[in-house]
């Protein structure tokens, strides 16, 4: 069921992250994304990984919607995961070898980090934008990051709300594609069976109507937004404005002091021996 | 001195398929033919017609979507038709004229309620604060105040459409033209639409211009302009319309059942005197007609 | 057989299991007769809309049978296609699934799904465009060109073209005018008398019931308020109103006259009865 998917959801709430600017968050997560690829070290990873379980903690959503949110991509990472502990070859002795597979140490290493790194990914992103923040909140806090590009003439503006039109309308477009795929199933329509190319063409009485319907809906929709005065951003205002709090400015330093952190972990020339294993450089180079 | 909120002289409408210009005048059915309509500040007037009798069209004429081929629409006391009007000037006109449409889905922009109706007023450049007054005192007229954070797709047809009269009463028009917004609701939302239509018209004083094919509708109104074939075919008030039965039948259209029935008894013969436009006339006079008939 | 199609205690839930749990038919059991128009009427969320997409197995009972003609649809579910010929549903504001390339085309859409041969499918056609009113220099026209009322009649007619036992109707006429409600309307009679089918009309509008109907089945939260035959049904007009339907105007108008003291007999729930029932109330009053 697609309705299953908790990943790209919204779940409202009043947590300080769903109060936050939206602008924040935006930044917050490409700091964050950042951060993730920086990260190449067990210091590092803890880092980002405590982060990322801060976020969850302090957005209020629930570890089960988040476990959901990270299922339809499991199958992706045990993949990739499996690629790296067979193809990477280690310095070493290799741990265990039977018949042409070799697997290193540093296939198992890399093949943890890889998954690691793409879990972060999702959920501290999710946290930051998607579950916590709605689409109209986010492509308001995009037109107005992007309001810069405006002086070169960038439609930012057009982009914006041609952006929150879309998503206005996937709930609708979904209900009539369901109404009219059971309009031509009772006229004896079948999606399921028959080769391919019987497949992509039983899909073209869906795709008709639907193309025609939404024109008609553009259309409408269009008279109906000049009849109530648009006219792009021409003296427009807007209801609510965004502004940076207190909130917005402790988030931001807090999220440049860790990222400042990670990365001197990363790239400073230090290291230091614990229980054997030094620590303070990348895996590999060791 | 301006008593016509909406004037129009002689307008006339047809529809140019070609863009070129290369139109050959003899296949070109006018929409509109020699409209001269003049509608009062505070009216409650229903637009009558069959689907495809131009009713629709004169509602675009009026809110600056269409220009009329021929004729002047004045829209209190303004040349609209006028040839120096300006894009700042079509937009004067649409604040003063609100239209809300048929299919309560393809009005609305927003993906939350709120945002939806403060769509108007930020169009109009208005400070923050007063969008904010706006949008809750229009919720709060419509009764959708508990919805302001709803998603619309998941109201239903009638409170969709409530949402979408109060994103045009945010805009605070003198004047709004529902074109067939009651055609597509169930009967309920079809009395929630009508009911705030009327209270809009009594207490807010919004001339209301109804545009429908529902008798029913059209018989609630201070005055029906009838229109068949794009051409204004009657005008007066629901008593006088609607007494003409046979007119409308031949225009596609029908009579309350009251008057249907009178009309039906009279062809049979018998005499019967009196109104019959609700159904309170209704049985009022039939029971007149019936005890007069037994006494004899 | 009398019963074309029959639900024995069937019940619909949607959202099982989820927060927005939604009880759409609860315990339903009804029969609709073969050669007869049957009137479905309820309010939105009456359950009447599941109950269509039921009968045509859209959807599955969780519980109940539905019979067609004395067999269950979901004996073999496998083969729930071949019920969706017989019981033909025309859904709401069917023009939205009109495709093909001609009138003629779409139409023929169903036949040609059935395996048809291209002579079948074409006299289908045509016996389908004169039932539901879609005149035949339409034919080779595209859909979209079509006025709105146009439109509704060749969707009605894809439907049609199937020959089902059943045709089920949910309120074909939303938001046609009077000319358009009578022509779709008016031509259900002369398609039941010809082919001796049967027809489920779903609509909103007491008056379509008084005018089109020989029975009724009035929904009201998810279970059968009320069955009868028109006369029945309407016989009892105080009931409809405690559910809050409304009755056809004529028929408070009847209701108000014999409150005053006159008490009329015969078909009181459309315009040419009531008239026909003042006429003999006065001949009698005078012999």
């Amino acid at each position: 069921m697609i309705s299953d998917i908790t990943l790209g959801q919204f779940f409202p709430g009043y947590s300080p992250i769903h109060k936050l600017d939206p602008r924040t968050k935006i930044i917050l997560a490409t700091l964050f994304i950042v951060a993730v690829f920086v990260a190449n070290n067990p210091a590092s990873f803890l880092l980002i990984g405590v982060v990322a379980l801060i976020l969850v903690a302090v957005s209020r959503i629930s570890m089960s919607v988040i476990l959901k949110g990270i299922k339809p991509i499991l199958f992706i990472l045990l993949f990739t995961a499996l690629i790296n502990i067979f193809m990477t070859k280690g310095e070493g002795a290799p741990l265990v070898e039977f018949w042409i597979i070799k697997i290193y140490k540093e296939g198992i290493i890399r093949a943890i980090l890889m998954a690691l790194r793409v879990i972060i990914l999702i959920i501290g992103t999710s946290i930051l934008l998607t579950y916590t923040t709605s689409p109209i909140a986010l492509t308001d806090g995009l037109e107005s990051l992007l309001s810069p590009l405006k002086k070169i003439k960038v439609p930012v503006h057009t982009f914006a709300m041609m952006m929150s039109i879309a998503l206005r309308f996937i709930p609708t477009l979904v209900e009539e594609t369901e109404k009219i795929m059971n309009a031509q199933k009772s006229r004896g329509a079948d999606f399921t069976s028959g080769s391919l190319v019987q497949r992509a063409k039983a899909l073209v009485p869906i795709l008709i109507p639907l193309f025609v319907s939404s024109f008609k809906r553009a259309e409408e929709l269009a008279t109906a937004m000049e009849c109530r005065c648009y006219r792009g951003d021409v003296g427009r205002t807007k209801m609510v404005k965004l502004e940076y709090r207190a909130r917005d400015y402790i988030f931001l330093a807090a999220f440049l002091l860790i990222i400042g952190l990670m990365i001197s972990l990363a790239i400073l020339p230090y290291k230091f021996e614990l229980d054997g294993i030094l620590y303070g450089v990348p895996f590999y180079k060791v | 001195m301006n008593d016509y909120i909406i004037k129009c002289e002689n307008l006339g409408f047809t529809y140019s398929e070609n863009i070129e210009g290369e139109t050959s005048a003899a296949e070109e059915i006018p929409a509109l033919k020699n409209i001269t309509l003049g509608i009062k500040r505070g009216e409650y007037l229903a637009v009558l017609g069959h689907n495809g009798s131009g009713k629709s069209t004169l509602a675009k004429l009026l809110n600056m979507i269409l220009t009329p081929t021929v004729g002047k629409i004045y829209i209190d006391g303004v040349d609209i038709t006028a040839e120096d009007f300006t894009e700042d000037d079509v937009f004067a006109i649409r604040r003063k004229i609100g239209m809300v449409f048929q299919n309560p889905d393809n009005q609305l922009v927003a993906t939350v309620v709120e945002e939806d109706v403060a769509f108007g007023p930020e169009n109009l450049g208005l400070p923050r604060e007063e969008i904010r007054r706006r949008v809750n005192s229009s919720l709060a007229l419509v009764g959708m105040q508990n919805y302001m954070r709803h998603a619309p797709h998941k109201l239903s047809g009638g409170q969709k459409q409530r949402v979408a009269i109060a994103g045009i009463i945010a805009m605070k028009p003198e004047v709004i033209i529902f074109d067939e917004s009651t055609a597509m609701l169930d009967p309920l939302g079809r009395r929630e639409v009508i009911e705030i239509m009327e209270r809009l018209n009594r207490e807010e004083g919004i001339t209301v211009i109804n545009i429908t094919h529902y008798m029913e509708e059209a018989a609630r109104a201070d005055r029906v302009v009838v229109i068949n074939d794009g051409e204004l075919a009657l005008d007066g008030t629901p008593k006088k319309v609607f007494s003409k039965v046979a007119r409308l039948h031949s225009m596609g259209l029908e009579a309350p059942q009251g008057n249907e029935l009178v009309l039906l008894l009279r062809d049979a013969g018998c005499r019967i005197d009196g109104d019959s436009l609700t159904e309170e006339e209704c049985v009022e006079t039939l029971y007149n007609f019936i005890s007069k008939e037994k006494t004899i | 057989m009398n019963e074309i199609l029959k639900i024995e205690n069937v019940s619909f839930v949607y959202g099982k299991g989820t927060p927005f749990e939604k009880v759409a038919l609860d315990n339903v059991s009804v029969s609709f007769k073969k050669g007869r128009i049957t009137g479905l009427i309820g309010h939105t969320g009456s359950g009447k809309s599941t109950l269509v997409n039921l009968l045509n197995g859209l959807y599955k009972p969780e519980e109940g049978r539905v019979y067609l003609d004395g067999e269950d649809i979901w004996e073999k579910p496998k083969e729930i296609a071949k019920i969706r010929y017989r019981v033909g549903l025309v859904m709401q504001y069917p023009e939205y699934q009109l495709f093909d390339e001609t009138v003629r085309a779409d139409i023929g859409f169903a036949p040609r799904n059935l395996g048809l041969s291209p002579e079948e499918v074409e006299e289908r056609v045509i016996e389908a465009a004169r039932f539901a009113g879609v005149s035949p220099d339409l034919l080779d026209k595209s859909p979209f060109e079509l006025s709105g009322g146009q439109k509704r009649r060749v969707a009605i007619a894809g439907i049609i073209a199937m020959r089902p036992d059943v045709l089920v109707l949910d309120e074909p006429a939303a938001g046609l005018d009077p000319r358009g409600r009578r022509e779709i309307l008016g031509g259900l009679r002369e398609y039941v008398n010809t082919l001796g089918t049967s027809v489920i009309l779903v609509s909103h509008s007491m008056e379509d019931m008084a005018h089109y109907c020989d029975d009724v089945v009035v929904m009201n939260n998810a279970k059968v308020y009320k069955t009868g035959t028109v006369e029945e049904i309407f016989s009892e007009a105080e009931s409809l109103t405690a559910v809050g339907l409304d009755v056809p105007v004529v028929s408070r108008v009847a209701i108000a006259l014999k409150n005053r003291g006159i008490n009329l007999e015969g078909t009181l729930y459309t315009t040419e009865g009531l008239r026909d029932a003042i006429l003999s109330y006065l001949k009698g009053g005078k012999k």
